[in-house]
Order: C-alpha cells, then structure tokens, then sequence
C-alpha cells in the first residue's frame, strides 16, 4: 500500500511537466490565434476560426496518436513527452484562444475610446488598458482549463509518458491490488487540482480592483 | 502670439464635414469655427449628428469628407490619416465621456497619472505630484488611493476630468457629460466645468442642460438631422429661435 502510494508519488512531476509545459505552450499560441480570430481582414478570421475548431474539436487522444505514432513514425522521431506536450499544448492553445476572446469581449469599448482620445498608443492600450482588463475575466476560465488539463493527462500515458495513470496502470495489471492503485491515482490529482482552484479564487480576488463581485 | 484685436484666433475649424452610416446622414456638410478660450454649447435631437461632430474634432469617429485644422494640425478627411498626425492632434484635445471611461484596474490616482507618464513622458513622481494638484482642484484629493468602482458617478466624471487636464490639452470636448448622472451628482461636474471655462479653457459641449448652456457658453448651435440649424448667443437662440424645428425641440426640453 505504501509502496504503491510512493510508486505513484514518484510520477508527480512527469504528470506536472506535461501538464505545466503544455498549459504554458498553449498559452503562447493562444495569442496568435485570439489575434487571428478578432482580425479585421475576414480571410484571416477565417483561418483563425477554423485552427480553433480542429484543435477544439479533435478528440485529444486521437490528436496526441497522430502526433505521436503519425508524425512521430514517419517525419521525425521522438521520445512521448515533447510529443504529449506538443499535443496537450496545441488543444490547449484552441481553448486558452477562447477564454481570451471572451476576456477581450468583456472590455467595454469605453475603453479603447478613452485610450484613443488620451493619445495613448495601441501597444500601450492594449498592454496596459485593455490586457489587465481582459485576463482578470479570463482567469477562471484559465484555472478550469488547467484543472482539467491536469486530469486529461492521464490521456498520455496511452503513448508511454511515464505520469501517474501510467504508473498505476502497471501497478493494476502486475499486482493483485484491485481498484487501489486507482483510486490512490485519483486521490492524488484530487490533491493537485484543490490548490489550484484555491490559487484561482485569489487570483480574482486579487485583482477585483474594489469591485465587491 | 500677442494678439489684441477683437479677433481672437481660431484654434479650430471644421470645414464641410460630411458623414454617412448605410443610408442614414449623421453629419451633412457641417462647418465650425472656435475661438480660443470659448465655450461651444451644442444641443439637439438625439440622432441629429451633435455627438459624431464632437467625435470627429478627435477622430473617435472619422468622418467621409471635409476638412479639420486643430491648432495648425490640418486634416483632410477624403485622404487617409497618418497615425502621427493622429497622435498630435489627439494631444492637443481632450476628451470627458457620458459614460466616465475610467480605467477601472487602476486607482484614481494612476488614471490621472498614468497617461502623463505614456504620453508626456513625465516620470511618475512628475506625473502623480501633477495629479494630485489636479484631484485637489475637482475637489477628489481624499480619493486618490480609491477604485473608480468605489467613487459615484459624479466623482468618477471629475476623476475623468482631471484626466483628461493632466496632459495639457488645448481644446476640451465634452460628450453628454452629466447625462448619465443623477441631477444633484450633475450639478458638482458641471461645476467643475463652470470653473474651467472662467478658467479660459476652451470648450465643447454636447448636453441637455439648457441652463448650464444659457450661463456658461459664449455660443449655443442647435444640431438636426446633421446640420447646424442655429448658432449664436444663448439668449438669443433659446429665445427668439429661427425655424419650427429648433422651436420644437427647446419646448421639448424647456416646457417640461
């Protein structure tokens, strides 16, 4: 029992690797890609609109076998880590794009007026004025997005990156412990996503600017 | 420079100014000129042009054709703008809107300092010292430290005020600027605006606030259906108005 819970302890960073890493390359991609959908030129919208819908609408295991076994066989070989990364990564970057949209929709015009009528620039409008604005009301929708990418990363150890349901996996098939490698499994992302809902709910405090919502 | 004739120069003139959204006119060949240190007044209609003028003075709206000088700034609308001419004639006008624009993130001290600090280059010792002057005169210098969110609608407007001072500008344009505002919380901006214009500021405002209109401006326009209908001193336009459509209008907003 103790032996398995530390067998599974072991894989938490793997698991929190995939996770953090795909999070974070998906975070940057995500900006081109919110850019791209609010584009004024429609051909640009459009390419932008339809790279959200397939990397939202691929089911995430199917998207990381092609990454991985697809790709992965025929034009570059790699390890299943950067390959779990790249997939999560990409998914993650088609959600992250929308939950920044629906921050950026939340700006009331008022405030791109008020910029432009200071004289202030674009740059500095959107880094200062419309971007803090924005991420406040994108925060939740980050943090869920996160919790679950924690859990959805389970769906790597189907390519051999050694994370927590990998682990555990083995642990059911060679040993006679029945559901407990399992349900220790689930424990253990139970304990890895509370904090970060707890970070979330701080975070918006943090930045409700006095507003008693 | 040391100007003494009755004349006083023109800070800004709008030439032919034309409009057009789909098939509706907003601004249909309007004309302006506005003397340095007067107070503008202009009323109308909702849907008569009076705040897409104001907005065209600063390019929040660009107009299909006409012709705009702010300050030695010229502007030919029927050719594209370039985006330094727009940075210069934007810090020559500033602008107070119905609806505050206060940005809502920061405090009421960073709003009014923080555009210094990006647009004038003033450092932010600089910038807040000016603030903090500037607060003291619309009567805010206990709300420094506060979120708009925490100040009334009436002080948000003057915190908006002194925003829009703190870079200097040399015009003021003003978009309904109490018509979101109860009419006691009302009375203490258009205060604050009653000392800028004995000030000698130079001043446009778009309102319904006959009253304030009659004492404050040296000129009251009258705005429908794009065009100018009247323009001249207060008294005389409220009470001797030249045609049925202005008539119809200030019994609208006199007789009630």
């Amino acid at each position: 029992m103790m032996e398995l819970f530390l067998k599974i302890l072991v894989a938490v960073p793997t698991t929190l690797l995939v996770t953090l890493a795909s999070f974070a390359l998906g975070a940057v991609i995500a900006l081109p890609l919110v850019a791209a959908r609010r584009s004024r030129f429609m051909l640009v919208r459009g390419v932008g609109k339809a790279i959200i819908d397939v990397l939202r609408g691929v089911p995430p295991i199917v998207f990381i076998f092609v990454i991985f076994f697809g790709i992965g066989a025929d034009l570059i070989r790699w390890e299943p880590l950067p390959a779990a990364i790249l997939g999560l990564g990409l998914i993650s970057a088609g959600h992250l794009s929308e939950i920044y949209r629906g921050g950026l929709m939340s700006v009331h015009a008022g405030q791109y007026e008020a910029s432009a009528a200071l004289g202030l620039t674009g740059t500095a409008t959107f880094a200062q004025v419309i971007g803090p604005q924005a991420f406040r009301v994108a925060i939740p929708g980050m943090v869920t997005w996160l919790i679950s990418l924690l859990k959805d990363s389970s769906i790597v150890s189907t390519i051999g990156v050694v994370e927590i349901m990998f682990v555990a996996n083995q642990s059911a098939r060679s040993s006679a412990d029945g559901l407990m490698p399992f349900v220790i499994a689930g424990a253990v992302y139970i304990a890895l996503g509370t904090p970060l809902a707890v970070l979330s709910r701080w975070l918006e405090k943090k930045l409700s600017f006095g507003r008693s919502a | 420079m040391n100007d003494r004739s009755n004349q006083p120069e023109t800070v800004l003139h709008v030439g032919d100014v034309r409009k057009v959204y789909g098939n509706h006119v907003a601004l249909d060949g309007v004309s302006l000129d506005v003397a340095r240190g007067e107070v503008v007044a202009i009323i109308g209609p909702s849907g008569s042009g009076k705040s897409t003028l104001l907005r065209s003075i600063n390019q929040l709206e660009v107009p299909d054709s006409g012709t705009l000088r702010v300050l030695g700034e010229n502007i030919d609308f029927s050719s594209r703008v370039s985006a330094s001419q727009l940075l210069g004639l934007r810090r020559k006008v500033g602008m107070v809107f119905q609806s505050f624009n206060l940005f809502p993130h920061m405090s009421v001290l960073r709003n009014v300092s923080f555009p210094q600090e990006r647009v004038l280059g003033r450092s932010r010792a600089e910038a807040d010292s000016v603030s903090r002057d500037l607060l003291e005169r619309v009567g805010l210098a206990a709300k420094a430290d506060s979120y708009p969110q925490k100040c009334s609608g009436g002080q948000q407007q003057r915190v908006a005020i002194a925003r829009a001072l703190a870079l200097e500008p040399e015009i003021m344009l003003f978009d309904e600027p109490t018509s979101a505002l109860d009419p006691e919380l009302g009375l203490e901006v258009l205060a604050v605006m009653r000392q800028l214009a004995n000030a000698g500021m130079t001043m446009i405002v778009v309102t319904h606030e006959i009253h304030f209109a009659a004492e404050v401006a040296d000129r009251l326009i009258v705005m429908a259906d794009g065009r100018i209908l009247e323009s001249g001193v207060p008294q005389q336009v409220l009470e001797s108005p030249q045609t049925e459509r202005t008539k119809k209008f200030l019994s609208a907003i006199t007789d009630r």
